[in-house]
């Protein structure tokens, strides 16, 4: 298999809320594997020849792991804020590498012209200078200072603002989005994307946000965030090729894909390439 | 009226989509499909036993098909969207609204399968599929040879509205459209009509507006 | 090589772009707003995004998932996130040889153009695009025929169906029927090619 070091992550197989004891099968880093719960609710998830595997119940979700990780699933110290609303967004499955919808959730270029009128809009294209670093002490790839004009950044916005990100990628197919909060300006929404990869080029896609947001309905905010989603997913479905090429002269970066630019080389420098095209075709 | 809507339900799309075009403005309430399941709740269910979605009510009106739904709204605030009432235009329009029925049942049941991992034979889907959007192609090729590209008479109709949807998003379900350049144009030109929108999976005309600003070489001058 | 019959010039008014092959390559074929069509590989250099999603602009052709824009002989002229950034030379997409004959879009590897023209349809004029899940040689059996370029009567009118082989086994069939052919007689032509795929089609399933 392609990138042996990814076998020792964890990653989401389910919400924690919607086990059922009768199961369902899934596929993880294109093995087979089953996610169940006990009388009690635990989950309970098992690989092909019925072993179970290691779980953790974290951010709302399951997590587990083909091998054996070195580190516990990363933490989001802010989620755990009270008056924060957890969304469970739901899931849906996209025919792309896992690491190219961790990627596309990392660029903000797009917005005018796949999240229009919603996260961008033209003229509003341009990507300002930010800053983008490997935190060697907590091994994570971080975006800071990002900044993008957007007509409706959230449910609870009216109207356009400025808004403030910071990106932050935890683990391979993890990506931590801390946003501008328009209802509390001092304070980050959560936003992130879990991915779950099915095989090399499918991957189940599990949203979830900790929000500051007193006014919209829970099933307005998981629509705003499915319907963000969903834009993207036409996206991710037609890039050529369906892996992600880490080899630099396949692909043209400017100075906007620099956190890109990290998590490709940071990817790389883990062997994390399960997803990934080392050399062009 | 009162449409109990889910952002990515390409029958609810094809009512919001119907009171966009004719100017009317929907009390929308979110039913949380997915992963809610609020469609197979108590209050819906007694709105719809079928447990589907979109249900609209007006008054004491409760309509749970979507295709009747485009009929009540066309007939009761924008008729020229019902096409002429000849016999044979009238009889045109019922075929094509029962023509999205079938492609809700192939290529909409394919993308659920695909997206939402509903159950289904995804072979057998898309085959079906196939078939229903070779008829499509064939059709719209014989109103372009007439000069038009529209499904009945020379204007857009219910009839377009009720199929674009499941036409439009055929490739979340596996089934790509390259093949089919008649489908292509027209759902251009259902994209271009005033007062159109999207739906996630389906995006708008950019070309329709002008490339903003002006191009490197002046902004450079400007600012030097 | 010879020229590649890859659209009829009615499916791509000024102003679109749509998908098309030449053999196992992805291709977007489009036209600008003053009616120029070109042949482009279906592949944004900056993200790998298919092109044939993009959207036309005047004179050029952008890319659906940032907007970069590209223009004459595939140079990127624009990119949005920097408006400022005149695009260096190298930020290009492929692109390869296109002529237009008769209405219909014919297409070549650019190191590889064809010294003789397309062949000449004098007297025809396009009618429809039909993908099929046949080989070539299936369905120029069908019609009663060799080669790509199969003449004859389909409907009771003279046609040219000219075969577009493409991976998987599969073919696309341009048909063109006899100038002046009236519109009920292009609707049986119409109807005798989707008799053809079907029997192809079958014909295919039968063999393997």
């Amino acid at each position: 298999m392609n990138g042996e070091a990814m076998r020792d992550q964890w990653y989401p197989v389910g919400i924690a809320a919607q086990l059922t004891p009768a199961g369902r099968d899934s596929l993880l880093l294109g093995e087979a594997i089953r996610i169940a719960c006990d009388s009690d609710g635990a989950a309970l998830v098992t690989d092909g020849a019925g072993r179970a595997l290691p779980v953790i119940t974290r951010f709302g979700h399951v997590w587990t792991t083909l091998g054996q990780p070195e580190r516990d699933l990363f933490t989001i110290p802010e989620a755990d804020q009270p008056g924060r609303r957890l969304v469970d967004v739901g899931t849906v499955l996209v025919r792309c590498s896992p690491l190219r919808a961790v990627e596309n959730f990392l660029d903000i270029a797009h917005f005018p012209f796949v999240h229009t009128d919603i996260l961008g809009s033209e003229p509003h294209t341009e990507v300002q200078r930010y800053e983008v670093e490997i935190r060697d002490d907590v091994d994570e790839v971080w975006a800071t200072k990002v900044s993008f004009y957007q007509p409706q950044a959230a449910k609870s916005a009216q109207g356009g603002i400025n808004a403030e990100y910071m990106y932050r990628v935890p683990a391979p197919t993890c990506s931590v989005l801390y946003k501008t909060c328009p209802a509390r300006p001092e304070e980050w929404d959560v936003i992130t994307l879990f991915v779950q990869p099915l095989t090399e080029t499918t991957c189940q896609v599990w949203p979830w946000m900790a929000l500051f947001d007193e006014d919209s309905s829970m099933t307005d905010m998981i629509h705003f965030q499915q319907m963000i989603f969903v834009q993207d997913r036409s996206i991710l479905e037609n890039q050529i090729p369906a892996l992600l090429p880490l080899d630099p002269g396949m692909e043209i970066p400017t100075r906007a894909d620099m956190t890109s630019i990290a998590y490709r080389r940071w990817l790389k420098r883990h062997g994390y390439t399960y997803g990934a095209q080392l050399v062009a075709a | 009226m009162r449409l109990y809507d889910y952002i990515l339900s390409p029958s609810c799309y094809r009512v919001r989509l119907m009171a966009a075009l004719a100017g009317i403005k929907l009390d929308l309430r979110a039913v949380d499909f997915h992963p809610g399941a609020e469609h197979r709740g108590p209050e819906l269910l007694a709105l719809n036993p079928a447990g589907t979605i979109p249900i609209l009510t007006d008054g004491d009106l409760v309509l749970t098909q979507s295709t009747a739904i485009l009929t009540y709204i066309a007939a009761s605030h924008a008729p020229e969207w019902l096409g002429d009432d000849s016999p044979a235009m009238r009889a045109q329009v019922g075929q094509w609204l029962a023509f999205a029925q079938r492609l809700t049942d192939s290529a909409g049941a394919a993308r659920l399968h695909d997206m939402l991992q509903m159950p289904g034979d995804i072979v057998a889907l898309r085959r079906s599929a196939t078939r229903t959007l070779r008829e499509l192609e064939a059709a719209i090729s014989a109103v372009r040879r007439r000069g038009g590209i529209f499904l009945v008479g020379d204007r857009p109709t219910i009839a377009d509205i009720a199929c674009f949807p499941y036409v439009a998003l055929a490739p979340d379900g596996g089934l790509p459209l390259d093949a089919y350049p008649s489908i292509r144009l027209w759902m251009r030109a259902i994209r271009g009509l005033p007062g159109f929108v999207e739906m996630p999976g389906i995006h708008r005309l950019h070309e329709l507006l002008p490339e903003p600003g002006p191009q490197p070489d002046v902004i450079r001058k400007e600012r030097a | 090589m010879n020229w590649t019959p890859a659209a009829l010039s009615q499916d791509i008014p000024s102003g679109s772009a749509a998908p098309g092959q030449l053999g196992d390559k992805d291709i977007v074929i489009w036209r600008s707003a003053s009616g120029r069509i070109a042949a482009w590989s279906d592949r944004c250099p900056h993200r790998g995004m298919r092109l044939s999603h993009g959207f036309v602009r005047g004179e050029f052709l952008s890319c659906i998932y940032h907007g970069w824009r590209y223009g004459d002989g595939g140079q990127c002229h624009r990119i949005p996130a920097h408006p400022e950034l005149t695009p260096p030379d190298a930020i290009k997409v492929p692109v390869f040889a296109v002529t237009e004959s008769d209405g219909v879009v014919w297409v070549a590897q650019k190191d590889a153009e064809p010294e003789a023209p397309p062949p000449g349809l004098a007297g025809f004029s396009p009618l429809r695009t039909l993908r099929l899940s046949a080989r070539p040689e299936t369905v120029a059996a069908a019609f009663g025929g060799t080669g790509l370029d199969l003449r004859g009567e389909l409907g009771g009118c003279a046609v040219v169906v000219l075969i577009q082989p493409l991976p998987d086994d599969q073919c696309n069939l341009h048909a063109l029927a006899a100038n002046g052919a009236d519109t009920a007689t292009l609707d049986r032509v119409s109807a005798a090619l989707e008799a053809l795929r079907r029997q192809a089609e079958t014909a295919e399933e039968i063999a393997a």
